[in-house]
């Protein structure tokens, strides 16, 4: 190896070091750029950055976004405190909004238009979060395979003879999490779990991370029928009108548990700093434009009644809906988590 | 290591019910699932390596000098990458398996991505190279007269092989799977896009489905403690498999030239698994890309992530620079009680998988200074912790090869310490150190855990880019950002395989 | 050339010519035999072709031309290769090559995996009591002395009863102590099993002290096949006179049937077909110093060597010979002396070729 040592290099080198250090450190430093709106949205990027698009367009107020799991967002939102940076929280699920107002993570919004477009049944009863689209958890069934009748009830799906005929969601679905909420809310955990077992032992391996992967699985007929939100039915279809499958809306007789309905929300953190630009966000959110677009670019229940779904869906009026209210899926949820593990689900 | 007993306090602290609960319901499953998956993969790994590398280091043919470098690039493509070209590539109707049918039948269907043998197989093609670069050294500088004299005392080629060349080679090939063992158990990017339950994939689901985080401390534990149990394993192992080399002269192997039909087989088999492991993941992204690029979909946003990358990765590749300096100064220079257990203790690291390091900085932020939280200060500390063990290895060996002699020549000339290793020290190992700094650099550019759990609003890089693109199976807008990560760490992978040939 | 003798042939080498890559031959025609019990040594400087011979016997390298045959069977030729393990030949490397990974027992026994359990165990304890390693047997080998190392390796080579024993340099990576005493172990015991052997070496006292038959080898030619004391006495080339020992060549000329040289007249040997321009080989024992005030020589070195001093005389004509002179007597440097050559065979080359 040559090397000659001179006096200077060294001195070169350090300087370098520390001038590249310097350069770096200053760089990240405009992410706090004072007066945009951070909305941290659990919400996948692609359904919800269009609307802020929108959004930023009508007001002029520029937004940024965070994406990542609802419930790492809250527990986000709490370890930050009062230094959060953000202003909005948007999530798919009405009890992880719950549950951030019981921590205290949202203020109470007051928008004089409020009562006049979302129905209170969607809202946290203090208003500090309020629904914004609905989604309901429903059987997709191979129309070739399924007979109308075979299943009316969720709990059918637990059935022996539908072993090796269903697709399920993973333990990880916050769906799957809702519904299995809404069921031990409804029945109780001893038949909860019967039915979670039965429906472990019929899927096999027909466990599923995605519900699009579900919905295409009932598609090409691999297995009979399977568990998903009703929009990712609607989206298959548009991509292949042909395809041979429907929604079954379960528990709908008299006196029914009902479909299970979940809520995508909206609230105002409790530390924001930019109130006026955060209510401007809701208030367009829950306007008919905002309705429309939030709730459409997924095929999603517009939570507005002034605002109509759209056409392919049937109208939320027309079916049963359980009747657990949207508030108490936060309390569900860990003793949820723990009956699902305890089965085994994966 | 303050971070890992932080990580340790609090799930010792966990209620037992929560242990309870783990230990009842999750914990045999995700032991299971990480043990099979690192059999599977060291089974597959063993077979792929040791193949490979018999055949380069015994054959000579066309192409055999470039199929050596080839062989390594796999290393490029981070799992989650891999994985999510796997994705596709294995799906219901996808490309595999039409190709499958059209031998095998129109009934026959591939195993599913999102399952125990996708997992195997992703892991597996990730890792090989760790098994056949370490089997391939160790056959190159293998003694031939070992084969020969068990040929000479009547045993066939197999019997020779399975019985003198295997065992003979045995550290090497344990030091290889113990690495890609380590690897698996580690990954967070494959198995979270395939789905397969390990414990690393679990803490990050505790962390990100549960109000609290100690459910995922005490899995965490549970995981660095078999890390630790199988660390020492190894090295418990090692010692006692050391050979000795009965004479320093020994007869090198001599590749030998082949039939023009072992050739082509060879060549076949070759090329099947670099175009699985490599060739056509790339291909896909560049399809993708190009696809990509001609839609618009690259836009000025991309740059950003580009930007963010890059400018984490330099500033923690020169963070852990400079934190390593003092470090392995003291663990080569000033050996005493104090240092080696600073040392030691920065080396824990290496058993702790991303989603832990996140969490252990996690844990010590919110107890400490709550202030840094949500700034991209802790997630520079999560890189620290998780990379500083790459530099520090990377320097401590380089500051060994140096012989003290010059340091003290310098201080007999009056020098001070100071001045001496500015003067002396630093000059002669920059070298060295600066390896150690592009190592870590692209150990923070594919890092993906971490970056998910701690960054910064509106600061997402490169790797959570692909991985939040890739869960949606978006594969068009994952491309770009997977194929510039490859582009960038293959002259790594090659510069580093450069510096191990010398 | 085969010695002749009633002993059944055992290794048979026709013509045999090896190359490593096409065009360049690492050896060429070479043929020789061994009878059972025969210890022959491949005796030539490194890179004459002795080692590859030895692989070619032990079938590691291909022959490009001529045969080899095992006990009358072919077992390399041109056309036909017997993989080294169905050869039967035993072979003990330079570095031993035992496997680090088995105790001296499991070397020892690692060819007998076909005999039954009771021969097995029988004849590894057999082998190690003949080497002197039972008390080793549980060992690894790098806690092996040199010796034992190379103990080890024979027995391990032994074991399964080879037809011929192939060893490489076998005494190379032992101190000069060391290999004194093993050259008489080895022989001892390669005489009292009647193992028929073929030993490589560069060290012409090791070949003569060992073997029954010497063969030379230079660029990868076979120079001369013989007994230890016909190649000391009758080399056929200058090349082997000069490598098996030290030799002078004095300038002579035929004329009458005699050669005249600057140190007198010797007889022409009978087999001589050369021109009349010759050397003529002298060994230092041959030679004799007479001290003579008015000689033609004169002593320009002196060699101690314990038991003999080997002198260096200039002639008048400038050529050096060498005298090897009991250690008694003693000349001074520069002193004037006469020589007497005194040789039962006259060793003759032509010096033109």
């Amino acid at each position: 190896m040559k090397q000659r040592i001179r006096r200077n290099r060294p001195v070169i080198l350090i300087r370098n070091v520390l001038l590249f250090l310097v350069a770096t450190l200053a760089l990240p430093s405009w992410v706090y750029a004072g007066d945009t709106l951070v909305v941290y949205s659990g919400r996948a990027e692609r359904l919800i950055q269009p609307v802020l698009d929108a959004f930023q367009a009508e007001s002029g107020i520029s937004v940024q976004m965070l994406t990542a799991d609802s419930t790492a967002l809250i527990n986000r939102l709490q370890m930050e405190g009062a230094r959060t940076p953000a202003d909005v929280l948007i999530t798919n699920d009405a009890g992880t909004l719950e549950r951030a107002r019981e921590l205290q993570l949202l203020q109470t919004t007051t928008i004089p238009d409020l009562d006049t477009t979302i129905p209170s049944r969607f809202r946290a009863p203090d208003n500090s979060w309020i629904g914004l689209s609905g989604r309901i958890w429903v059987i997709v069934y191979n129309t070739t395979m399924v007979r109308l009748g075979d299943i009316s009830s969720i709990l059918d799906l637990a059935d022996p003879q539908w072993k090796g005929k269903i697709a399920i969601p993973g333990a990880g679905s916050v769906y799957l999490q809702t519904g299995v909420s809404v069921i031990r809310a409804v029945k109780g955990d001893e038949i909860t779990t019967t039915f979670l077992q039965g429906l472990k032992d019929n899927a096999g391996s027909f466990v599923y991370g995605k519900n699009r992967q579900i919905v295409a699985a009932v598609a090409r007929g691999e297995v009979a029928a399977g568990l998903v939100n009703h929009y990712y039915i609607n989206r298959h279809l548009a991509k292949h009108p042909d395809a041979p499958i429907a929604p079954l809306l379960t528990d709908q007789e008299d006196q029914g548990m009902g479909v299970v309905l979940n809520a995508a929300g909206v609230g105002i953190t409790a530390q924001t700093k930019r109130l006026a630009p955060a209510q401007a966000l809701v208030r367009f959110l829950i306007s008919p434009k905002g309705q429309r677009m939030f709730a459409n670019v997924n095929k999603e229940y517009p939570l507005n009644p002034h605002v109509t779904a759209a056409p392919e869906l049937l109208p939320l009026q027309s079916f049963q809906v359980a009747l657990v209210p949207l508030s108490r899926l936060a309390q569900l949820r860990n003793p949820t988590m723990t009956v699902i593990e305890n089965v085994g689900l994966r | 290591m303050l971070p890992l007993l932080y990580v340790a306090f609090s799930a010792l602290t966990a209620d037992p019910a929560v242990w309870r609960r783990l230990w009842a319901t999750r914990v045999p499953e995700l032991f299971l699932n990480t043990l099979s998956l690192s059999l599977g993969v060291a089974v597959i790994n063993l077979t792929l390596g040791v193949s490979l590398a018999w055949i380069l280091t015994r054959y000579t043919f066309v192409g055999s000098k470039i199929w050596d470098w080839l062989l390594i690039l796999p290393l490029s493509i981070p799992s989650y990458v891999l994985a999510y070209t796997y994705t596709y590539l294995l799906k219901r109707g996808g490309t595999l398996e039409q190709v499958w049918q059209t031998i095998a039948g129109p009934e026959a269907v591939f195993f599913s991505p999102f399952s125990f043998a996708g997992a195997v197989l992703v892991l597996a093609l990730n890792t090989f190279p760790f098994v056949y670069l370490l089997t391939r050294s160790a056959f190159k500088n293998f003694n031939v007269s070992f084969e020969e004299v068990a040929r000479t005392t009547g045993a066939d080629r197999v019997t020779t092989f399975f019985r003198v060349s295997l065992p003979l080679i045995r550290p090497s090939l344990i030091a290889g799977l113990f690495l890609a063992i380590l690897y698996v158990a580690s990954d967070f990017g494959a198995v979270s896009l395939l789905r397969f339950q390990t414990f690393t994939y679990a803490v990050y689901q505790q962390m990100t489905g549960r109000f609290d985080n100690t459910a995922a401390a005490c899995l965490s534990l549970v995981l660095v403690a078999c890390a630790f149990v199988f660390l020492f394993g190894e090295r418990w192992f090692r010692q006692r498999s050391r050979f000795y080399q009965t004479t320093s002269r020994y007869r090198k192997p001599v590749p030998q030239p082949c039939r023009p039909l072992t050739a082509l087989l060879f060549t076949g088999y070759l090329l099947l698994v670099f175009g699985a492991a490599f060739g056509l993941p790339v291909l896909l992204l560049i399809q993708w890309t190009v696809k990509a690029a001609s839609a618009g979909e690259i836009s000025h946003v991309f740059i950003g992530y580009v930007w963010n990358s890059v400018s984490l990765s330099g500033i923690t590749a020169t963070a852990a620079v400079i934190c390593g300096i003092p470090l392995a100064y003291l663990a080569c220079r000033r050996r005493t009680w104090a240092s080696t257990f600073c040392v030691q203790g920065a080396y824990t690291g290496y058993v702790l998988p991303g989603p832990i390091a996140a969490l252990a900085v996690l844990v010590l932020v919110s107890q400490t200074v709550p202030q840094l939280y949500g700034t991209i200060l802790v997630l520079l500390m999560a890189y620290l912790v998780h990379f500083l063990p790459a530099a520090l290895q990377g320097m401590e060996s380089t500051l060994q090869q140096l012989t003290p002699n010059l340091e003290e020549a310098a201080r007999s000339l009056g020098a001070r310490s100071l001045r001496t290793f500015f003067h002396v020290t630093l000059p002669l190992v920059r070298g060295g150190f600066l390896s150690a700094w592009i190592l870590v650099f692209v150990q923070c550019m594919k890092e993906l855990p971490a970056s998910l759990l701690l960054r910064q609003v509106g600061f997402d890089t490169l790797a959570v880019r692909i991985w939040l693109e890739a869960s949606e199976e978006l594969y068009q807008l994952a491309a770009p950002p997977a194929l510039l990560i490859v582009v960038i760490t293959i002259p790594v992978v090659l510069l580093l395989m450069r510096k191990d040939q010398t | 050339m085969s010695p002749p003798d009633d002993k059944p042939l055992v290794l048979e080498l026709k013509n045999v010519s090896c190359s490593y890559e096409a065009g360049t031959r690492a050896v060429e025609g070479i043929s020789f035999s061994a009878r059972k019990g025969d210890i022959i040594c491949l005796l030539g400087p490194s890179g004459c072709g002795k080692t590859t011979t030895l692989r070619a016997i032990a079938g590691f390298e291909p022959v490009s031309s001529g045969d080899i045959r095992l006990n009358g069977a072919i077992v390399s030729a041109t056309d036909r290769q017997i993989p080294p393990e169905r050869r039967r030949v035993g072979m003990v490397f330079q570095d031993y090559a035992l496997f680090p990974h088995l105790t001296v027992r499991d070397n020892v026994g690692f060819g007998l995996t076909y005999a039954t359990g009771d021969n097995h165990r029988s004849r590894i304890d057999e082998m190690l009591s003949l080497t002197g390693l039972s008390e080793l047997a549980r060992r690894y080998p790098h806690a092996l002395s040199g010796g034992q190392q190379q103990r080890a390796a024979l027995a391990r080579a032994l074991a399964p009863q080879p037809v011929l024993l192939l060893l490489d340099e076998p005494f190379s990576n032992l101190d000069p102590d060391t290999t004194e005493r093993m050259r008489v172990e080895l022989l001892h015991l390669l005489k009292t099993t009647q193992t028929t052997a073929v030993l490589v070496t560069h060290d012409h006292e090791e070949a003569f002290a060992m073997a029954d038959y010497v063969a030379v080898l230079n660029n990868g030619k076979l120079e001369q096949f013989s007994t230890p004391e016909t190649i000391y006495h009758l080399p056929v080339s200058p090349f082997v006179a000069e490598f098996v020992g030290q030799a002078d060549f004095i300038p002579g000329t035929i004329r009458d049937s005699v050669v005249v040289t600057q140190l007198g007249t010797f007889p022409v040997p009978s087999g001589y077909r050369g021109g009349p321009e010759v050397v003529v080989m002298i060994r230092p024992d041959d030679v004799h110093i007479r001290e003579n005030g008015n000689g033609e020589g004169t002593v320009k070195s002196r060699q101690f060597r314990g038991s003999e001093i080997i002198y260096g005389i200039r002639l008048g004509s400038g050529d050096v010979v060498h005298s090897s002179e009991a250690s008694t007597r003693f000349f001074p440097l520069d002193a004037k002396v006469e020589l007497e050559v005194i040789a039962t065979h006259t060793v003759l080359f032509d010096r033109k070729p």
